[in-house]
This record gives C-alpha cells, sequence and structure tokens, in this order.
C-alpha cells in the first residue's frame, strides 16, 4: 500500500493498495494500483471486499463470476500486537436466503500467512474463474514488486490441510507460509462447508497440525470449487523496530484488560476461550445436545480443571503474539511431559463438537476436532449440522437419518465426521437448513439465515438475527445478557443498532478481536498504531463511522441477496419451546422478539439507502 | 454478616470453589474482590442471590455472591 495523505478518511483516493487479479481460466494476472474509495478501503478486510462483491450480481455460488477475493487490512504485518489476520470472502456456498441466493460472506483467520502475504507488497488477490487443472498460488515477493504465480498441485490433491502445507514447507522453506484447503474443500459439490487452514509457525517448526481457521461460510469450498488448493507467501520478514507508541498499545493489549482474560491461567489469566464453559454452566447456558441444556452438571466433565489431570494442556500463540490463547491439548507423558499433540481447545470447536453432541469426554472431542481441523471443515457449521441430525434421530427412533447415530455415540458421530470430510455424505457437508428443509423440520435447526449458530445459546442473543456473518465474529451481543445481565429493550436496541455492531471493525483493520474486545477499533490505541506505522490521522469517530457503513453495506447486500425480515429470526425452537433450564431472564418471547425487531430496523433501514451500487 | 461467595473458573484457583465468609455491614462486592485478591481486568460478571449485580452493589446478611471471569470469544 502506498499512501499521499495523513488524512485517510478525507482523501482516501490518496492511498493506493496493490491488487492483483488472477484468472484462475486463463492464467493471466493483471496487476493494479488502486485508489480508495473511502475509509472502509483503507482500512481493508471485508470493509473493502464487500464493495467489491457488491458490484456483482451472483445467484449462485459455484459460479465463474463469483471471486474468491483474499486480502489483509490496514495494520496485518504491522507491529501491532495481533495484527495476522487473512480474509477470504467471497459468496459464500453455505449461507442462503429462502429464495436460494448466496449470502456475500468473509472469514478471517490468523497465524503467520497474513503478515507474510502483506510482506509481498500486496494488499489483495482476486481470483476469477476456476482454474481447469489443480493448482496452487504462490505470491513472493520479488525485486520488481509481488509477483504472483499459478502452479500444478495435482500432488496436494486429497491431502489433509496439514499434509498439504507440510508438502509445501519442504518445497519453500522457512520463508514461506501457507493457506490450504483438506480433503473436504475438494468436495466442494458435496460440501459446502469447507475452512481455509493457516499455517502457523508453531506448526512448522514442530510438524503438529496446529494450525489456525478461516473456517465460516465455506471459503474453502469456493477455493476447491475454482480447483484453487492452496496458497503460499513467501517472503522475508519485515518486523518494524517498535515505536515507544506500539509498543505501549501492545503492553496495554497484553496485560491491559483488553485480553487479561485470555492469557493462561499460569499467567494470571483466564485461560483463553474454553473459560466460556464455567462461565456459562452458571446459567445452564452452555449447549448441549443440539442446543437444549438440560440444567445439570454435565458440562462440567469438559471444564478445564477436570480435563487437565489427564493431559498436558499448552497455552501458546499466534507469531509474535502475547496473548497467548491457545489451549493446545497434548497426551501426558509417563514424566508429566507433553507427548503427542492432539488438538487444540477453542471454545467453538470444542463444545460444538463434544457436548452439544452429548460427547462428555475430552480425549473423544480431541479426536473430532482433529479430524474436522484435518479435513478442513468449519467446525461450527459441522458440529450444528451433526446435532441436528442427532435431534432428529432421538424423535425419529424408528426413521432416523444416515447411520441412525444419536447423542453420545462418538463411532456413529466419528463416522459422520469422516464422511463428511470425505464429501460422501451431501445431508451433511451443505448444511443445517439444506438439511432440515429437506426433513421438513425446520425448527429446531440451529442456523440463522442459512448459517449456523456458534456455541452461545440463541435465547441469550437475539442480535444473532443481525449478524452479517459468523453469529459472533460480526455481531458482538452474545455477552449482553450472560455477561453484562442487560435483558431490557433499550440494551438490546442500542447494542445491535450501535455499539455491539463495531466488533466487525477488526475483521476489516488486520487485527485479532483479542486485541479489544469490548471496545471494538474505535480507540486511541487504534488510533495511535496508525499514526505510528503510516503517519496517517484518524479519529475514533471516523473508525466507527467507517465500521458501521461496512456493516451497514453488509445488511443491505443481505437484503439484496433476497433475505426477507422473516429469515432475521432465531430458530423456531426457542420460542416455540421455551427452555425451563436456562437460568436467565427470557428475552426471545414472541413479543419482545416483535418490538425489538421493529426497533431494530426502525434504525437501520433509512441508512442502508445508497450504500450499494446499482447492478441492474 | 455471612456471605456465601462461590468462585468460578481461573478465580478458583489458589482460592476455593464455595465459601461462608463473614464481612461487616454494608459491605460492598468491590470490597469483596478486592480481598480476594482477583484482578479487576479478568472479574467479567458479579451475580447476587443470582441475579446481575455491580462492583458497588451492597451485600447482605445470607446474600450468595458469584463472580465470574470474564468471558469471550470462540
Amino acid at each position: 500500500m502506498k499512501h499521499f495523505t495523513s488524512d485517510p478518511a478525507a482523501e482516501p483516493s490518496s492511498v493506493v493498495y496493490s491488487r492483483c487479479i488472477v484468472d484462475l481460466k486463463t492464467g493471466i494476472m493483471t496487476d493494479e494500483d488502486v485508489p480508495c474509495r473511502n475509509l472502509e478501503d483503507v482500512l481493508g478486510g471485508f470493509g473493502r471486499s464487500f464493495q467489491i462483491l457488491a458490484e456483482r450480481t451472483i445467484r449462485q455460488a459455484y459460479c465463474d463470476e463469483n471471486p474468491l477475493i483474499v486480502n489483509t487490512g490496514l495494520l496485518t504485518g504491522s507491529s501491532a500486537m495481533t495484527g495476522m489476520r487473512t480474509y477470504f470472502s467471497g459468496y459464500s456456498p453455505i449461507k442462503e436466503s429462502k429464495k436460494g441466493l448466496p449470502a456475500a460472506m468473509w472469514s478471517a483467520g490468523s497465524g503467520n500467512f497474513g503478515a507474510k502475504f502483506k510482506w509481498t507488497g500486496l494488499d489483495e488477490l482476486i481470483f476469477e474463474n476456476r482454474s481447469p487443472k489443480p493448482v496452487y498460488a504462490l505470491i513472493r515477493e520479488a525485486a520488481e514488486g509481488p509477483v504472483v504465480e499459478l502452479k500444478p498441485a495435482d500432488h496436494l490433491l486429497g491431502l489433509s490441510t496439514h499434509e498439504k502445507m507440510m508438502v509445501l514447507q519442504k518445497e519453500y522453506g522457512s520463508n514461506a507460509h501457507f493457506a490450504a484447503i483438506g480433503q473436504a474443500g475438494e468436495q466442494w459439490e458435496t460440501v459446502y462447508m469447507g475452512a481455509v487452514a493457516l499455517s502457523t509457525d508453531n506448526q512448522l517448526k514442530s510438524g503438529e497440525d496446529k494450525m489456525r481457521f478461516a473456517g465460516r461460510g465455506g471459503m474453502g469450498s469456493l477455493m476447491g470449487y475454482k480447483n484453487l488448493l492452496a496458497l503460499v507467501a513467501q517472503s522475508s520478514d519485515k518486523i518494524k523496530p517498535l515505536t515507544p507508541e506500539v509498543k505501549k498499545v501492545n503492553i496495554n493489549v497484553v496485560k491491559g484488560g483488553g485480553s487479561a482474560r485470555l492469557q493462561p491461567i499460569s499467567r494470571g489469566g483466564g485461560g483463553g476461550t474454553w473459560a466460556a464453559y464455567d462461565v456459562l454452566q452458571v446459567f445452564h447456558a452452555v449447549p448441549v445436545n443440539n442446543f437444549r441444556p438440560q440444567g445439570n452438571d454435565l458440562p462440567e466433565k469438559l471444564f478445564r480443571e477436570n480435563v487437565e489431570p489427564q493431559f498436558v494442556i499448552k497455552s501458546e500463540a499466534c507469531f509474535r503474539c502475547g496473548i497467548t490463547c491457545h489451549n493446545n491439548v497434548h497426551e501426558k507423558n509417563e514424566d508429566g511431559s507433553a507427548g503427542r499433540f492432539l488438538a487444540k481447545f477453542d471454545y467453538e470447536p470444542l463444545n460444538l463438537l463434544s457436548t452439544n453432541l452429548g460427547i462428555h469426554d475430552a480425549r473423544l472431542a480431541t479426536s473430532l476436532i482433529h479430524l474436522c481441523d484435518n479435513y478442513g471443515m468449519d467446525s461450527i457449521s459441522l458440529g450444528v449440522t451433526i446435532s441436528y441430525v442427532l435431534s432428529y434421530n432421538e424423535r425419529h427412533p424408528e426413521q432416523p437419518l444416515l447411520n441412525r447415530a444419536r447423542y453420545g455415540e462418538y463411532d456413529k458421530i466419528r463416522e459422520l465426521v469422516e464422511q463428511a470430510g470425505q464429501g460422501k455424505l451431501p445431508e451433511i457437508g451443505r448444511g443445517s437448513k439444506r438439511l432440515s428443509e429437506s426433513t421438513g423440520e425446520t425448527s429446531y435447526a440451529y442456523h440463522v439465515k442459512g448459517l449456523e449458530l456458534p456455541a452461545y445459546q440463541p435465547e441469550t442473543n437475539p442480535g444473532y438475527a443481525w449478524a452479517i456473518a459468523g453469529g459472533h465474529m460480526s455481531m458482538g451481543t452474545y455477552g449482553l445478557l450472560t455477561r453484562e445481565g442487560k435483558s431490557d429493550m433499550e440494551s438490546w436496541v442500542e447494542g445491535i443498532t450501535r455499539t455491539k455492531l463495531q466488533i466487525v471493525g477488526f475483521d476489516m483493520i488486520g487485527l485479532c478481536k483479542f486485541f479489544d474486545i469490548t471496545k471494538g477499533i474505535c480507540t486511541q490505541m487504534v488510533v495511535e498504531c496508525i499514526k505510528s506505522e503510516f503517519n496517517m490521522d484518524v479519529t475514533a469517530e471516523s473508525l466507527a463511522a467507517a465500521v458501521r457503513r461496512a456493516f451497514l453495506r453488509g445488511l443491505a447486500l443481505e437484503l439484496r441477496q433476497g433475505y426477507e425480515k422473516d429469515e432475521f429470526a432465531l430458530p423456531a425452537e426457542v420460542w416455540e419451546h421455551p427452555n425451563p433450564n436456562i437460568k436467565l431472564p427470557n428475552i426471545t418471547s414472541p413479543e419482545f422478539t416483535a418490538e425489538l425487531q421493529k426497533r431494530v430496523w426502525e434504525v437501520f433501514e433509512p441508512e442502508l439507502e445508497g450504500l450499494l451500487p446499482d447492478v441492474t | 454478616m455471612k456471605i456465601t461467595i462461590k468462585l468460578v473458573g481461573a478465580f478458583r484457583v489458589g482460592r476455593f470453589k464455595e465459601e461462608v465468609r463473614e464481612y461487616p455491614p454494608s459491605t460492598c462486592v468491590r470490597e469483596v474482590v478486592e480481598d480476594l485478591r482477583i484482578s479487576n481486568f479478568l472479574l467479567g460478571s458479579v451475580l447476587i442471590n443470582d441475579v446481575h449485580a455491580g462492583g458497588d452493589s451492597m451485600l447482605h446478611d445470607g446474600d450468595r455472591l458469584c463472580l465470574l471471569p470474564f468471558m469471550d470469544g470462540g
């Protein structure tokens, strides 16, 4: 990126980003320097990619006109703590309106790939059309600027996410990092929930499959459709010396309130996202058996304190990140040292591939997470679609689905994961919306607008209805009731329409949400990072405005892709059969919901005018 | 006054799960948090008798106080 202004909000066109368009059909590469249109473009991520997607009329995800956009944010690869994010955007194979039109989606991941990509000198890569043969893309720095090449990838076909990366590492060595799909993404026709795995320093040094993921929305399946199996970003590290300002910010991020709860317990922190189990269990709001908590102590079997005696849990981090939020579970050797790596215990994959499936054994949970990660599927969509199957089978023991799996039946659940990952089970691979529509029983399919819900009970979060991408990554209301105790209408309207949508700013600027999840990016810390890294002056207000516009653009795009207002709703079971076990005020009654819908749309609708280009 | 204190998650490490403790009348939640040396950075939610409360909330004899760490992410 080049910039010729210190005021990007007022003069965005004086900020120019570097883009390469790759026509996968012809192999032709087109390099462009693109002036930014607005501050959202400057910030990057989905803020930019959704403006590109909005310029296209896309009626099905698997079509040549649907681009895969790979980009970074302004602070990816900078010295700001957590500045590692890569974004994958396109029209989603899995998330669709009732009219059958695909939703625009983005997915984000950490690891080292993003920084290496940025350090090649490229800001954005757009893949158009499809390659006739399996390929991977090499993005490398060169004296003349970033170079993108397509390379044959037949030797990568059929390999897991991790295996692909190991093969590529042998070829490209230590100055490269990788983004790869697994077998699931290769089976795009029957798997719409393919994820993109991103390599980490830890993974490449240890040889252990400690990847990070851009999981939501099936961007890995879109890559598979395009016959694009992996990306390699090869560049020297360009780590700048820390300025006093950024150093101060980074110390605040690590030691201040923003990330303290995610630090290891041994360092006085909260122990990562796994800690959500303990907190939510107080309210009996840990998802169990397809989002129906039973009011008992079953979830406690996977509390960290009950798992730790059997395993070695290593607290590890992404490249240069001081937050150290990864909880990597290893076998415990006889001498107490760490043995074989089993799986990472982040809250979503852990809950949705164990407790929510009726599995309460940590070792079995590691096995399912490991399979999901290596086949390369979104753990949320996979887990929730399987939990739908289990729920259906419990209701219909005389005529169950698939292999008759029931809650807690590990062997049968494992078989569903493996077969889905191999592309043999489109009933699972195409997600819970389609599956439930095929059975005619949709009320207990836990998706909103076609995308499966994360592991926060919908009874605790009516804000899910307005999430424009993953349910908790694009609407930060999932703690408004449980954490903040807010059950009044004003708090929910304010949260949805103003404060909590700001979480999406992280998916523009290149920072991980753990930088400061409660405050978003419109803070003095971010202002100082941008000033220090680029000598550009922005205000917290201009950042907030840009984030808001980007969010609203996403909402407008949903409406353009055929979503009706009745689709901005929670699964019907939530209000048809309220769960008496959840110990929280009821904020999802039909009355509360109707009033919330009215109030939220009153705020949003007037602001949606003029956000999208005319594509007719 | 006697307060039953329940600690959740990381707060239990080096402390207890649940204990009855004596405090002077008009003790507020903040003072209990300080007494237990729980970091404010980690404190997520406070429940008094199963209802969300704040740091300045006064405690009364027989109250059940639950201190929860900040929960986030996925």
